[in-house]
């Protein structure tokens, strides 16, 4: 089966007055359907970066990205033509939940379902089942300032599944929740990675998470410097 | 119900606030092309509904709206002599200040003079009442004066009694109008004060006994003509013209008069004065949407990264700005239908004005919504991440 995502050989330089900034500098990373991938590395090395390329929100300086096996970006694309292609493909979450304060929390979830002209009616139920579904099915009408931060932030992963995307990209979504809310977040991802075969791909920093990723890949100064692979789960019931 | 709907309800405060504030501008522009209004109706009135076709005033003058105008009260019976000339009425309007009936503080009023018997005031619309019956010490008072029917005013050392009341019939000050019949207006015309009596009299010393009496004495201001349908006015006003002691204006030249020149710097001013109005609307409906929008800046970007279409987020923008115009539109002309009838002066609302104002505040709150829209357009989804 062909990745979901395929970044090949992606570079992105900034110019900042005369000195050009090296944030990607040739990274390659591909992640296939229920993958679960890890990107970790120091602040400054690239990974926002290379989400925004990933996430078609940037084109590379060089190098391509592959969206199941089609080229989709590429060094001057004209991304906002994909719009309706994000909107179907990709869903995004972040350190900040970035919940539409006037909308409830099935209403924020609901709006990415209409945004995608689901009648109104069957986009208010999906949005229900998937906020039981993160087990927030007694906050579903509250707003999101009266939801906890662990709340939010599922609301927002709620959010970015609504159209069911194949592909999930997460930068540093559990940087601003304490350590269990941080791994229950991140054991939703891994669920969901299993369950809906959906590829994932989270910065984080927070070491005690890795057991969850198929893949890590580490950063440094805009390149892969190390790749780890998660044991095998049928090689760690052996044990 | 729609984003911007649902953002409303989410501070309704301060979307209350901004529909009044500019609800009260509004209501301010409504104010001041209703009282320009006001002032031409109540200016054109007297003009309008006293009916004469042409206007005989003294010669070399523009007559009693423009300036003093004084001619022979026997005036009338030779204008009355021309071919054409169906009817022949004396006028005089004077401005009087006297003491109140009840004997506390003082009035004003416009007198003026109804060529009664000839006239009976029958184009005078009365709200109480009956109009003038005998040639003396009656009179009929508009109500802004604060007379009432039967009450009895001192006008120069004769009594009047008030017989008849009529609503909004004020002269160009804005002063009511106090009908008396032509000879009555004379002599409180002749005789104003003692002193102005002694003054002319010095003057006039050597002038005979009747014209020491008074400068006013048998004089009216003008004589007012109405034309047989079927005759030439301009031949009869022609006729009149060649006189040469008095000068002919029609009513027309008189509604020309009282707009373009008397009432000209007003006009201009009050419409310079709603002009600075709409531009503050303008400013505060843009700074408020603007305001909005920056707001939402962050929601916008996410909407963007959503792959929202540009039309939902123009859209609720545009909403946000047309609410707040039209409930403040609605607001504006409630306050205005509820406070203007308190004012002094005659506020007109009339439909043209109120249509134009719709429109001005429609484009005005289209503006304001593409200066907020530009905003948003140049927002990027990748600012989320900022
Ligand atoms: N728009 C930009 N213009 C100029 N330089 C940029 C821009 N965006 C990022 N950079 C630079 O590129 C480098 C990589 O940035 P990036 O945001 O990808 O790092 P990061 O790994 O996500 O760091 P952190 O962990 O702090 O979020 C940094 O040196 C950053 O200053
Ligand atoms: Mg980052």
């Amino acid at each position: 089966m062909s990745a979901t995502i395929h970044v090949e050989n992606a570079r992105k330089h900034y110019q900042s007055g005369d000195t050009t900034v090296r944030a990607l500098d040739g990274v390659t990373i591909e992640a296939r359907p229920g993958e679960l991938i890890g990107i970790m590395g120091a602040s400054g090395s690239g990974k926002s970066t290379m989400l925004l390329i990933a996430g078609l929100l940037e084109p590379p300086t060089e190098g391509e990205v592959f969206f199941r096996g089609e080229r989709v970006s590429c060094p001057g694309a004209d991304l906002d033509r994909l719009r309706a292609f994000r909107r179907r493909n990709i869903g995004f979450v972040f350190q900040k939940a970035n919940l539409i304060p006037f909308l409830s929390a099935i209403e924020n979830v609901a709006l990415a379902l209409k945004i995608d002209d689901v009648p109104k009616r069957a986009a208010h139920d999906y949005a229900e089942a998937l906020l039981v579904e993160l087990g927030l099915g007694h906050r579903v009408d509250n707003r999101p300032a009266r939801l906890s931060g662990g709340e939010q932030q599922r609301v927002a992963i709620a959010r970015a599944l609504a159209n069911d995307p194949p592909l999930l990209l997460a930068d540093e979504p559990t940087a601003a929740l304490d350590s269990v809310r941080s791994r229950h977040v991140m054991e939703l991802f891994r669920t969901i990675a299993d369950v809906r075969g959906a590829s994932i791909l989270v910065v984080t920093h927070d070491p005690r998470s890795v057991d969850l990723f198929d893949r890590v890949y580490e950063f440094s100064d805009g390149k892969i410097v190390a790749t780890s692979r998660r044991t095998a789960p049928e090689a760690l019931a052996a044990h | 119900m729609s984003l911007a709907l649902k953002d409303i309800a989410f501070s309704p405060t301060r979307f209350i606030l901004t529909v009044l504030g500019v609800g009260f501008l509004i209501t301010a522009s409504i104010g001041m092309v209703g009282i320009y209004r006001g002032i031409v109706d109540d200016a054109m009135l007297l003009v309008e509904k006293v009916g004469a076709d042409l206007w005989i005033v003294q010669g070399g003058r523009q007559g009693p709206f423009s300036e003093g105008s004084s001619v022979r009260a026997d005036l009338d019976q030779r204008v009355a002599g021309v071919a054409g000339v169906t009817s022949a009425r004396r006028f005089l309007q004077v401005s009087q200040q006297f003491d109140a009936p009840d004997g506390v503080g003082q009035m004003r009023a416009a007198i003026v003079g109804l060529d009664y018997p000839k006239d009976e005031g029958n184009w005078i619309d009365l709200v109480a009442g009956r109009s003038i019956a005998t040639g003396h010490f009656e009179a009929i008072a508009d109500e802004t004066i604060g007379l009432a029917l039967g009450d009895v005013v001192r006008l120069n050392h004769d009594d009047y009694t008030i017989v008849g009341i009529t609503r909004q019939m004020v002269d160009l000050s804005g002063d009511g109008i106090l009908f008396v019949t032509i000879n009555d207006a004379m002599e409180i015309a002749q005789r104003r004060s003692s002193e102005e009596v002694l003054l002319t009299r010095a003057v006039m010393d050597d002038a005979g006994p009747e014209a020491a009496l008074s400068p006013a004495a048998n004089k009216v201001a003008a004589v007012l003509a109405t034309v047989d349908p079927a005759a030439d006015i301009a031949a009869v006003r022609a006729s009149i013209a060649a006189w040469g002691d008095v000068n002919v204006m029609s009513r027309a030249d008189q509604r020309d008069l009282l707009l373009n020149q008397r009432l000209w710097r007003l006009r201009v001013q009050i419409l310079a004065f709603t002009g600075v109005l709409l531009i503050v609307m303008t400013i505060v409906i843009s700074l408020i949407i603007y305001m909005m929008t920056l707001e939402k800046l962050h929601q916008i970007a996410m909407l963007k990264l959503m792959g929202a279409r540009n039309s939902l987020i123009t859209g609720m923008i545009a909403q946000q700005s047309a609410a707040i115009s039209f409930l403040a539109f609605g607001v504006g002309i409630g306050l205005a239908k509820l406070i203007f009838p308190l004012f002094p002066r005659r506020v007109v609302m009339a439909p043209d004005d109120i249509t134009y104002l719709f429109i001005a505040v429609a484009v005005i709150a289209a503006c304001a919504s593409l200066i907020g829209i530009s905003r948003a357009m140049r927002v990027r989804a990748q600012e989320v991440l900022a």
